[in-house]
């Protein structure tokens, strides 16, 4: 599978953060889920990406450099940022009729699908739109152009579970609609990830500390509680993080079945993402 | 150039949500209109001056919304559109111009019927002349204005533009008020004859310069302002 974007040591600095050396790929047809606490670095790599904000480094999306070809490689992008979009005083309808004016691809008709679809009011000003509202209506903007790759900074944060639904939904679709497309999503809310994603990278305090298929994730991770005799005795190369509860120790193992063989444990829990993200943030080796 | 035209239209229909505030000012000039016999004069300045702020006022819709890194995400250049904002504010100042010398007749003629013991009487040269001075005095602010807001945002480059207004005034003051008791002796006719034989030529050149070391400032505020 070819990458439609690669990044390449990445870096950016501000006062008191830094992106330090981010490399990874996306391969074509894939969607990867880039997971994070709150000002871990996940929308500075997006921007990066996008060449919103300056930082070293090599970017390469469809083979080609961003900043010798932001213009050609931005047709092909659908983007959607948590933080910034249209003015709240345009209403669906005058989005149509602008953004037309960006892509030669763009599809008036395919957009006012997705207006019907998500039953948002044509004629009203998104300054009126509930959250949820607004986040539909900069999905339907990213993706009726019909653009190769989908950037999305924070799609689902502050949505009810239904309507959040509803926009995986969407995704699926969108890769199903054609192989070669790829999508890259930030979140924090782990469990969205878990149903659509094929690949999980974490970042942590500027760096990527797990890049994996997601499958090889929810299969190998795990969680073994134990006391403290019984953690004594676990090699520390045999596991990534553990916490030190107030009855128990927790113990989050990349390869449960290896674990249970060279310990004899019995019972290892299955680890969440959300689990997998709290050990690498809270955790200690 | 599709894009500029996207940008100008992003803009356009935002500045459509001032409707209101159009048809309050047309009002204000009518009643400018009926003020008084020389009122009419400044038909032409405050319809070029509202325009020219109305257009300036997009920069806070676009901070409002942090649209610019939106904007930056779709397939347009920083140059583009910092471009495109130069052309929407000069043209929106210039229509204001247009409208405000066009309607000045209209509004006079209209005032004319319904005062006829106070005819206005048009100096069609001098209604050029307000014209051009307040076009060119609010492209003067504009040139000014637009790269202060590029560098310091929207807000304080409002608190900016009071500033300027006024050191403006101070500066207009201080030379009436100072020249006579130094002892200067201002040739009017003199001045106004140099402006009305070179006035126009002398107005573009500066123009034009002013705007062209403005964009570039503009431009180099936007580039580095997304670190």
């Amino acid at each position: 599978m070819e990458a439609t974007i690669k990044v390449k040591n990445l870096n950016k600095k501000y006062e008191g953060f830094e992106l330090k050396n981010i490399s990874f790929e996306i391969p074509e047809g894939s969607i990867v889920g880039l997971i994070g606490e709150n000002g871990a670095g996940k929308t500075t790599t997006i921007k990066s990406i996008l060449n919103i904000i300056k930082s070293d480094g090599e970017i390469q999306v469809f083979g080609k450099d961003i900043k010798q070809n932001e213009k050609e490689i931005k047709s092909k992008l659908g983007v959607v940022l948590d933080d910034s979009f249209l003015s709240e005083y345009l209403t669906p309808k005058k989005i149509n009729s602008i953004m037309k004016n960006f892509y030669n691809t763009w599809d008036k008709e395919l957009f006012e699908n997705y207006i019907k679809l998500f039953k948002l009011p044509e004629n009203k000003m998104i300054k009126d739109f509930s959250s949820g509202m607004k986040m539909k209506l900069k999905i339907a903007t990213a993706i009726s152009h019909k653009p190769q790759i989908l950037i999305l900074d924070e799609p689902t944060s502050g949505l009810d579970p239904v309507v959040r639904n509803e926009i995986l939904d969407i995704f699926r679709q969108f890769i199903a609609e054609d192989e070669k497309r790829s999508i890259l999503i930030s979140t924090h809310i782990t469990t969205d990830l878990e149903h659509i994603s094929d690949y999980i990278m974490f970042i942590k305090n500027g760096e990527i500390t797990l890049n994996l298929p997601t499958s090889e994730i929810l299969e190998n991770y795990g969680i073994v509680k134990c006391d403290e005799k019984d953690f004594s005795k676990i090699s520390k190369e045999d596991y990534e993080y553990y916490k030190k509860e107030k009855y128990q120790y927790e113990v989050l193992v990349s390869n449960k079945n290896t674990i249970k063989n060279k310990y004899g444990i019995s019972t290892i829990d299955k680890a969440s993402i959300e689990d997998i993200m709290l050990f690498y943030i809270k955790g200690e080796k | 150039m599709k894009e500029i035209c996207g940008l100008i239209k992003k803009d356009l229909l935002n500045l459509s949500s001032y409707k209101i505030s159009l048809l309050v000012m047309l009002v204000c000039v009518f009643a400018i209109g009926s003020a008084g016999e020389e009122m009419w004069r400044y038909i032409p300045i405050v319809m070029t001056t509202m325009l020219g702020m109305i257009a300036l006022s997009t920069f806070s819709y676009d901070e409002l919304a942090k649209s610019d890194e939106y904007v930056l995400s779709l397939p347009v250049n920083k140059k583009e559109i910092v471009l495109e904002k130069y052309i929407l504010v000069i043209s929106m100042a210039l229509i204001g111009g247009i409208i405000g010398f066009i309607i000045t007749p209209i509004f006079t003629n209209i005032l004319n019927n319904i005062r006829t013991e106070n005819i206005i009487n048009i100096d069609y040269n001098s209604l050029i002349f307000t014209t051009m001075g307040g076009i060119f005095g609010i492209s003067l602010i504009l040139a000014i204005q637009i790269p202060s807001i590029y560098k310091w945002g929207a807000e304080k480059g409002r608190i900016q533009m009071f500033i300027l207004f006024f050191i403006i005034i101070l500066l207009a003051l201080g030379i009436a008020y100072l020249a006579p008791n130094l002892g200067i002796n201002i040739n009017e006719e003199a001045i106004n004859s140099f402006f009305q034989r070179f006035g126009i030529l002398i107005v573009v050149c500066l123009l034009i310069i002013m705007y062209y070391i403005s964009y570039r400032i503009s431009n180099n505020s936007f580039r580095n302002k997304k670190n």
